[in-house]
């Protein structure tokens, strides 16, 4: 028990001062209440006012502060380190928000104001009488790092961590490194190739020694935690032998005649059964194709040196501090049908038209057809109102135009339309729309409500348009060729990934970061970063933005060999518990798991993982679990002190009488709640229902209820039959 | 449902028009436009059908008439897309599809054909001289039958059987009916356009160049004047003084004013006058000249000298003749009479069908 308590409460120039009585407080607690010292102070966060508290404490031995003020968002931290100074602990300092929480919502009720302001000082004063002192947990962090994926975003973070001092360990799934970016030919803005960029980086990434590449290579298992993670990962074999001399391997695919559908070029071209993505992906080791191979004997047996059929699935185990999650993304595959994909011919993707014209240099032909005439038709499985993918991808419209741009430079006559919804070429990629637009493309708008209508018409394609800009006039536009723009969504594995690092994941299937503006890289699992377009939508300098900025908040996090964390953790009292294990079913972060302590199993929370969440006190049946500085004593004393009478001289009125009374509470439900119950009982109402029987507004009523509906005492029930309003019943 | 064409934006590029690819729909030249309204709204949507490829649209549409290219909308666009060239353009391209010879659009498109027109008119004038070895007084005489029987002759089968055409396309083909009230009840439009021009005054641009707006009126009152003083009045031949000051005066007008165009167009001062289309040039320096060699002509007459100096009646006639039969029919002149009779064809369809005027 503290019981030295220095109080000081806060005017806030005027924002307190004005309506709650910030003086009356001051004079309210004494010794009784374990207050040594209490002041009213005009800004507590002041200069002068900081080193007074630090010479209180220290003159009068004060064991535990609290700061009526501000919201603990805006100065925790300030009266922490005041505590510091002074030599106490931080853990025994307690911030009281009178000001968001009294002050400005009750500026209507002063006097009302001042009895809640004096309810939460006392609950404040009575934690903070049961706070104990603390120290930072301070944990031991391996200078390792985990890199997942090795597109662009992946390849400059490994390269930045590494620069920095960091051991790398980038795992790559495919065979060769890149990602999306391989499979592109020039790039916007910069007009680069993409497979040069990917050169470019890889031998970057070559030079330093303490990145270490896997690829082929998924994870397969994680444990452990901030500091000191445990990854085990799978590695696919090439099947081609360690010792095999190159120029061999090299005649080998040469020879090769078993050709199979090639993926990378999105199934445009075939490719060989011993492979690379193409001529200059990197690693320079080509992979065999076991399965399409197989059978061909003679041809194994030929080159028998160069394989090795015996090579199996190899588990490495890696520690790491950190890990950085940079997988990237799918492009949407349209459904058959969709805007005639796959039921008409010459309906390609942006991606699979891309890759067209990196294979066709001189001439654009499809399917032995000269293409001419183009169609791009924008936004396809991306900003639907209805449905999935509601986001726009933000560099499909640039996309699309740059490659609308390409098309002009490298064949001659062609003609390009593109049927939009938005353009979104935002911020320096507008110059690309007006080049588009000067060198004659043909913009033509269309709204999600009316989709154009692709059709085969004899030889060519025939579209159907509504065009907004031209009086939604209904346009028909012949082309030899449509390009669905379509957009980006998460990888098909990004669930599995996010279950093994436990990423949360977004109505959008993309990886949540904490908080968009202010911590953009972080995930709620501590030393777990994300970066690149599996966030979401993203072009290249984004992705390389995103993934950089984690590097650099890895990097700060793992430098010093140590980290340091909060408190506030959860804590298990190994004599109680009895390893029931409800709490470790709970624990969303798995912090907790059993360990063996005398002659049983107990609970043992992992301190480094715990975020202090609190999930799992109230199940333990027990009481053998409790989060530190929320403990149930300095809960309930905290209730304890909301509720006890409050002696207040009211200074507006004449009398010198001292008034007791009881801080504002709600000892029942309010009359409408208990009619609306009472009305709900008999039958189960819909909001026009309830507002029409109890004579009263429905947005009181919807106000109301939605109140109820949130703490659990009434529930939905089914809809009405216009489907308009849902219907409600007491919860029990 | 209208096919969309995208070749047509090579053919109206031919008539002159350059920019207007850039165009991002956004309406501020629409906006800014003084003379659009709700009947007639431009020139964004004729941007629209012409890089749409919309030709029956753009056919039967009388907007570009209604554009006195003050160049407002360009000087505002913010992707330089120039609307002011295009409506110009299309003006022109409109010309050579109410043209049943199809000679016009053939001329506007190619600058050689125009030369190789000018030549052969040369050739014919200067051939008939040498062969028919008439003498000098019947010269006169041919020359002023010639200008009736051409004047005539070009009215007949040319601008009359055109001006039918413009009138099927924008009255006929959007309201298919023929209502003679209306249709009498506008003829006053037709008359007040063609001698003012009463509506460029609308134009915030125009209202500040008066100047340019009496000079216009001054050069049309200047030309009907010089064009009936020397075919009904003879001046060429006349006794009268009256008749012959006159005479002076007016192709002294055009001359000065034509003048005066040619020096705008050449400092490309306004927007107007920014962009020049060949037969804007021919155009102006025909008349400059016709004005100025029927003066002289005249002045030697009355010098007594033309007898020593016939080369210059010669000349006068060669650019009369190359007047009459080229730019006249085929040429920018007929910009003039389109003007005026669509403000009469607009008159007629934005007018309510017939409604007794009692009813109120
Ligand atoms: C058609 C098209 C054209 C584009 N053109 C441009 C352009 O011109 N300019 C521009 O700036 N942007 C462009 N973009 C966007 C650009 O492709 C992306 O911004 C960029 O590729 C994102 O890089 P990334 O590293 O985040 O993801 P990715 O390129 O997707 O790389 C992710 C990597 O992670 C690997 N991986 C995935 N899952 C796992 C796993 N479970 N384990 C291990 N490894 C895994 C993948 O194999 C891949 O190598 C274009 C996009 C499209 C669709
Ligand atoms: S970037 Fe353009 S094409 Fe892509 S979703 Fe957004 S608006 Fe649609
Ligand atoms: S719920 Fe309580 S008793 Fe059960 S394992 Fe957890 S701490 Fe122990
Ligand atoms: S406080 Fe939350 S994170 Fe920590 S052990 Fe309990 S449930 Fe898990
Ligand atoms: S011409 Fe210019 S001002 Fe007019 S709509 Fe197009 S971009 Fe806008
Ligand atoms: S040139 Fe003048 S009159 Fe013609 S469309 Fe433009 S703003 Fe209107």
């Amino acid at each position: 028990m503290k019981e030295r308590i220095g109080v000081y409460i806060c005017h806030c120039g005027g924002n307190i001062s004005d309506y709650v009585d910030v003086e009356e407080l001051g004079k309210m607690f004494h010794a009784e209440d374990n207050v040594i010292i209490s002041k009213d102070v005009m800004f507590a966060c002041a200069d002068s006012n900081q080193k007074a508290m630090v010479n209180d404490i220290s003159e009068n031995h004060l064991d535990a502060i609290v700061v009526a003020s501000c919201s603990p968002k805006l100065h925790l931290h300030t009266f922490k380190n005041v505590a510091s100074r002074a030599g106490l602990n931080p853990t025994n300092y307690v911030q009281v928000n009178i000001r968001e929480q009294c002050s400005w919502p009750h500026s209507d009720k002063p006097r009302e104001a001042t009895v809640k302001a004096a309810g939460l000082i006392r609950a404040g004063i009575n934690r903070v009488s049961h706070s104990e002192s603390l120290d930072n947990i301070e944990i031991q962090v391996k200078r390792a790092v985990l890199v997942v994926g090795a597109g662009v975003a992946g390849m400059k973070a490994a390269i930045d961590l590494a620069r920095l001092g960091n051991e790398v360990y980038l795992v790559e799934k495919d065979y060769f490194v890149g990602g999306r970016i391989a499979q592109a030919d020039k790039l916007f803005m910069s007009g680069q190739k993409g497979k040069d960029i990917v050169a470019k980086l890889y031998a970057e990434l070559k030079s330093y020694k303490n990145i270490t590449l896997f690829t082929g290579a998924t994870v397969e298992k994680v444990s452990g935690s901030l500091g000191n993670f445990h990854v085990d990962i799978k590695i696919k074999p090439r099947y081609i032998h360690v010792k095999a001399d190159p120029t061999t391997v090299k005649k080998a695919m040469d020879e090769c005649s078993i050709m199979v559908d090639d993926a990378f070029s999105f199934a445009l071209t075939k490719r060989k059964a011993i492979y690379k993505n193409y001529a200059e992906a990197l690693p320079d080791v080509p992979v065999v194709d076991i399965e399409a191979l197989k059978n061909d004997t003679e041809f194994l047996s030929k080159y028998a040196s160069s394989f090795d059929l015996t090579q199996q699935d190899e588990v490495l185990s890696l520690y790491a501090g950190s890990v950085l999650v940079t997988t990237g993304f799918d492009s949407y595959q349209p459904k058959d049908g969709e805007y005639g994909y796959k039921t008409v011919p010459n309906v390609l993707t942006l991606p699979e038209f891309n890759s067209l014209m990196e294979l066709n240099p001189e001439q654009l032909v499809y399917n032995n057809k000269a293409i001419k005439k183009i169609a791009f038709i924008y936004c396809v499985g991306n900003r639907q109102t209805k449905g999935e993918n509601k986001y726009c991808s933000r560099q499909c419209c640039t996309s699309a135009i740059y490659s609308s741009i390409q098309l002009k430079e490298k064949y001659k006559n062609i003609t390009a339309f593109h049927l939009f919804r938005d353009i979104r070429t935002y911020g320096k990629q507008e110059i690309l729309y007006e080049k588009s637009s000067k060198q004659g493309d043909i913009y033509i708008r269309w709204d999600e409500k009316e989709p154009p209508i692709v059709e085969q018409d004899g030889k060519s394609i025939n579209i159907k348009v509504k065009d907004h800009l031209t009086s939604k006039k209904e346009l028909e536009v012949e082309a030899d060729m449509v390009v669905l723009v379509t957009g980006m969504v998460a990888r098909e594995d990004s669930q599995q990934i996010s279950e093994k690092f436990k990423i949360p994941i977004g109505n959008d299937k993309f990886f949540n970061e904490i908080h968009p503006k202010l911590k953009p890289v972080e995930t709620v699992i501590k030393g777990v970063y994300i970066g690149g377009s599996c966030q979401g939508p993203k072009n290249i300098s984004e992705s390389v933005q995103s993934s950089l900025s984690a590097a650099a908040k890895i990097n700060a996090l793992l430098k010093g060999g140590t980290v340091s964390l909060d408190p506030v953790v959860a804590r298990v009292n190994n004599d109680v518990c009895t390893w029931c294990g409800k709490c470790a079913e709970v624990c969303e972060y798995t912090a907790i798991r059993s360990i063996a302590s005398g002659d049983k199993q107990i609970a043992q929370v992992n301190e480094a993982i715990c975020t202090g969440c609190g999930i799992c006190a109230p199940v333990c049946l027990v009481n053998a679990i409790e989060i530190a500085q929320y403990t149930d004593s300095e809960i309930e004393s905290m209730i304890d002190g909301f509720m006890q009478k409050i002696e207040i001289r009211d200074k507006s009125s004449e009398s010198e009488e001292v008034e007791t009374t009881e801080v504002l509470m709600m000892k029942e439900f309010p009359q409408l709640w208990k009619n609306i119950l009472e009305s709900i009982d008999k039958s189960k109402k819909s909001i026009p229902q309830l507002a029409e029987e109890l004579a009263t507004d429905k947005e009181i009523i919807t106000y109301h209820l939605m109140t109820m509906n949130k703490y659990s005492v009434v529930m939905a029930d089914g809809m009405d039959e216009k489907e308009a309003y849902y219907y409600y019943k007491r919860k029990n | 449902m209208a096919k969309v064409n995208p070749d047509f934006v090579k053919d109206i590029r031919k008539y002159g028009a350059d920019d207007f690819s850039a165009c991002f729909s956004c309406g501020t030249c629409t906006a800014i436009c003084s003379l659009t309204d709700k009947d007639n709204s431009f020139p964004r949507k004729m941007i629209r059908y012409t890089m749409l490829g919309l030709e029956s649209e753009i056919k039967t549409s009388v907007d570009p008439w209604m554009c006195y290219y003050c160049g407002d909308c360009s000087t505002n666009c913010p992707r330089q897309a120039d609307p002011g060239n295009l409506m110009m353009a299309v003006r022109r391209y409109l010309i050579s599809k109410y043209d049943w010879t199809g000679l016009s659009g053939l001329l506007y498109r190619n600058l050689a054909g125009y030369i190789i027109a000018f030549l052969i008119v040369i050739v014919g004038v200067i051939g008939v001289s040498v062969k028919g070895g008439f003498d000098h007084s019947e010269w006169l005489h041919y020359g002023h039958y010639f200008e009736m029987y051409s004047i005539a002759g070009i009215f007949a089968f040319i601008l009359f059987p055109n001006i039918i055409r413009m009138w099927y396309y924008i009255v006929w083909s959007k309201t298919k009916k023929f209502n003679i009230r209306n249709h009498f009840v506008a003829l006053g439009e037709l008359f007040v356009h063609m001698f003012t021009q009463k509506r460029s005054l609308e134009c915030d641009k125009t209202k500040n160049d008066t100047l340019w707006w009496f000079e216009h009126f001054i050069l049309v009152i200047g030309y009907l004047a010089l064009l009936f003083t020397t075919v009904f009045l003879d001046w060429f031949a006349t006794k009268s003084t009256v008749i012959n000051a006159m005479g002076y005066v007016f192709s002294a007008i055009i001359f000065v004013v034509t003048f005066d165009f040619v020096i705008r167009r050449l400092r490309k001062r306004s927007e107007k006058t920014s962009f020049s289309h060949p037969s804007d040039w021919f155009f102006v320096i025909w008349l400059f000249l016709m004005g100025i060699s029927a003066f002289a002509v005249r002045l030697l007459i009355d010098l007594g000298t033309l007898e020593n100096n016939f080369w210059v009646f010669l000349f006068h006639l060669v650019v009369l003749a190359q007047w009459a039969l080229i730019i006249v029919p085929f040429g920018k002149w007929t910009h003039f009479l389109y003007r005026s009779f669509a403000m009469y064809f607009a008159a007629i369809i934005n007018k309510p069908d017939a409604e007794p005027a009692v009813k109120k």
